[in-house]
């Protein structure tokens, strides 16, 4: 079974700006991977590109096993698709774009449009340009979901949702992976890439810079390490240690960020009276900024 | 969830009877888009035209003195003949260059919008993403725009009909039918020049802009090319050439079919150039 995504050395330049840069990455059937990058990262260029709107420089992608340029249509039959920037036509009503879509695909109807709407509190009826960014973005989602599709690749798909549709959005993303379906989700929404993705793969300045399991890769980052000890101790023992950055001390307590095994750590402890050694893995968000940060790798 | 080969599942997409339907769902997305096309372009421009004909009967007199002392160059320049007929009165007025041009417009602008215009709202992506074919997207562009034109220019036809029978002219309904008949080849085909330009820009205005101006080019050609004989030649490459003067002289059979056959090239030319273009936004 062939991986539903898989990129070898994508690369798509504008002239002689920079677009993305040798990515390769692979996404398996019922996997929902979180694409992460701040704006202007190249999150969007590759969406843009596995669905054949930017054919590739350099590299090549399939997916389903079906080369994206000579099979964009078949895989685009297979595929349902949020922009970053959803727009259509103010005059229509979402009902009427979904028909329409419908009419594109092929299909006899709306499918599970409704039923969507319902869960989604969207209103079909209103004409597009009537709507607020948000109940717009509904429409939005659910063009893209309507149709059962194996694959959905969704570019900042919460945009504009309030926080409680912005949970059943979640909600209906755990359901479709649990329906066997793919979700490529490009968001710097950390905390619901966090929630909802099984992998991540981290993009900068074009260049896929990290892939992980999202558990993976909070689990091997740093560790928080506040210890409070039974007198002040000297900052210094632990700021000379290997991995240890960002030592503060307040009083008997003392914090800091250590990298990599804490043997050292616990030992420069020991050498005090501990009253108390908290150890904290940090959030995605974090990790993510460590990537971004000056010390990024 | 079902498993098929490459070739098999770009086959079930690619059917000719899944590409009418797609055609089909295009031209009623777009014809709906246009339905006020025909009152607003049509409207206007067949009451303009209505009432050219309306007035012919009581300047007949003095307009043939007026012409009599015309030079001959310019008369043949812009098609002016001895304006003794309500129909060539009203074929210099109007359908020498104000409704080709403006029909011709119309039909730049349609085909721009539904498809570097599309691209530059962001409206592509969303289209795209379903199982089209771009290809097929610039066939229903193009279809959508030659439906439009035409039900513009029935409307011009209908109202400078009535205007002429209703000032009691000879401006027959074979006139007026052979010189609408004459505008839509020459939409058609700037319809062509704006999908070329789509398949080269990503600008709705330059787009526009290119095609109009090539249009206009070529009308100064037309004309320049009558009234000087070094200039002549150049005549062949200007789409005006084959457009000549239906409602008074009927409508040019073969005229009409190169200007379509122009356009058709045109066309499949814009069609590849767009299917293997990125689109931007």
């Amino acid at each position: 079974m062939p991986a539903v995504i898989e990129t070898d050395r994508l690369t798509k330049r504008y002239g002689a700006s920079r677009g993305i840069e040798n990515v390769s990455l692979q996404v398996e059937r019922g996997e929902v991977f979180g694409f992460l990058g701040p704006n202007g990262a190249g999150k969007t260029t590759t969406i843009r590109t596995l669905l054949d709107f930017l054919r590739p420089t350099s590299g090549s992608a399939r997916l389903f096993g079906l080369d994206s340029q000579r099979d964009s249509v078949a895989i685009r039959a297979r595929v349902g698709n949020l922009p970053g920037d959803f727009a259509y036509d103010p005059r229509l009503s979402g009902r009427e774009l979904l028909e329409f879509f419908a009419r594109l695909r092929g299909l006899p109807g709306t499918g599970r449009a409704q039923l969507l709407a319902e869960r989604l509190e969207a209103d079909l009826e209103r004409q597009l340009g009537a709507l607020s960014h948000g109940n717009r973005q509904k429409i939005g989602l659910i063009q893209a979901l309507f149709h059962t599709p194996e694959l959905l690749t969704f570019d900042e798909p919460t945009s504009g949702l309030d926080p409680l549709m912005q949970e059943e959005f979640l909600a209906i993303v755990a359901e479709e992976r649990e329906q066997g379906r793919t979700v490529f989700l490009s968001s710097h929404e950390l905390d619901e890439v966090e929630r909802v993705c099984d992998r991540v793969g981290i993009i900068r300045d074009g260049k896929l810079i990290a892939v992980e399991h999202v558990a993976e890769l909070t689990g091997r980052a740093f560790r928080h390490v506040a210890v409070e000890f039974s007198e002040p101790v000297d900052p210094l023992e632990f700021a000379r240690l290997a991995g240890v950055t960002h030592v503060h001390a307040d009083g008997r307590k003392l914090t800091f960020r250590a990298t990599g095994a804490v043997d050292a750590v616990v030992k420069a402890a020991a050498r005090h009276t501990v009253i108390e050694l908290e150890l904290t893995r940090p959030s995605l968000e974090e990790v993510f900024l460590s990537y971004y940060g000056k010390d990024a790798p | 969830m079902t498993t098929a080969t490459a070739g098999s599942v770009r086959d079930g997409v690619r059917t000719p009877a899944r590409s009418r339907a797609v055609l089909a769902a295009l031209m009623r997305r777009g014809l709906r888009d246009h339905r006020r096309a025909p009152l607003i372009w049509g409207g206007s421009l067949g009451a303009f035209s209505g009432l050219i004909a309306l007035l012919y009967p009581s300047i007949e007199d003095p307009l043939r003195e007026a012409v009599e002392g015309y030079p001959e160059g310019l008369k043949e320049a812009f098609g002016i003949g001895e304006l003794d007929t309500a129909a060539a009165y009203v074929h210099a007025e109007m359908f020498s260059l104000i409704v080709p041009l403006a029909v011709a417009f119309f039909a730049i602008r349609c085909s721009a919008k539904a498809t570097v215009g599309a691209e530059e709202k962001n409206y592509l992506d969303l289209v795209l993403a379903t199982p089209l074919r771009r290809e097929l997207l610039v066939a229903g562009t193009l279809a959508v725009t030659a439906v439009s034109a035409a039900l513009i220019l029935l409307v011009v036809g209908a109202l400078t009909w009535i205007g002429g029978v209703a000032a009691g002219t000879d401006l027959s309904l074979g006139s007026v039918a052979a010189g609408i008949a004459s505008v839509w080849p020459l939409a058609l085909f700037a319809a062509a020049l704006s999908l070329v330009g789509a398949g080269l820009l990503h600008r709705d205005a330059t787009v526009t802009g290119s095609a109009s101006g090539v249009l206009v080019g070529m009308y100064v050609i037309d004309v320049v090319g009558k009234l000087a004989d070094p200039v002549e030649p150049l005549r062949a490459v200007s789409a005006f050439k084959y457009y000549g003067a239906a409602m008074q002289d009927g409508l040019d059979a073969t005229g009409f079919a190169v200007l379509t056959g122009a356009a058709l090239l045109l066309a499949v030319v814009g069609a590849a150039l767009f299917a293997r273009r990125d689109v931007l936004h």
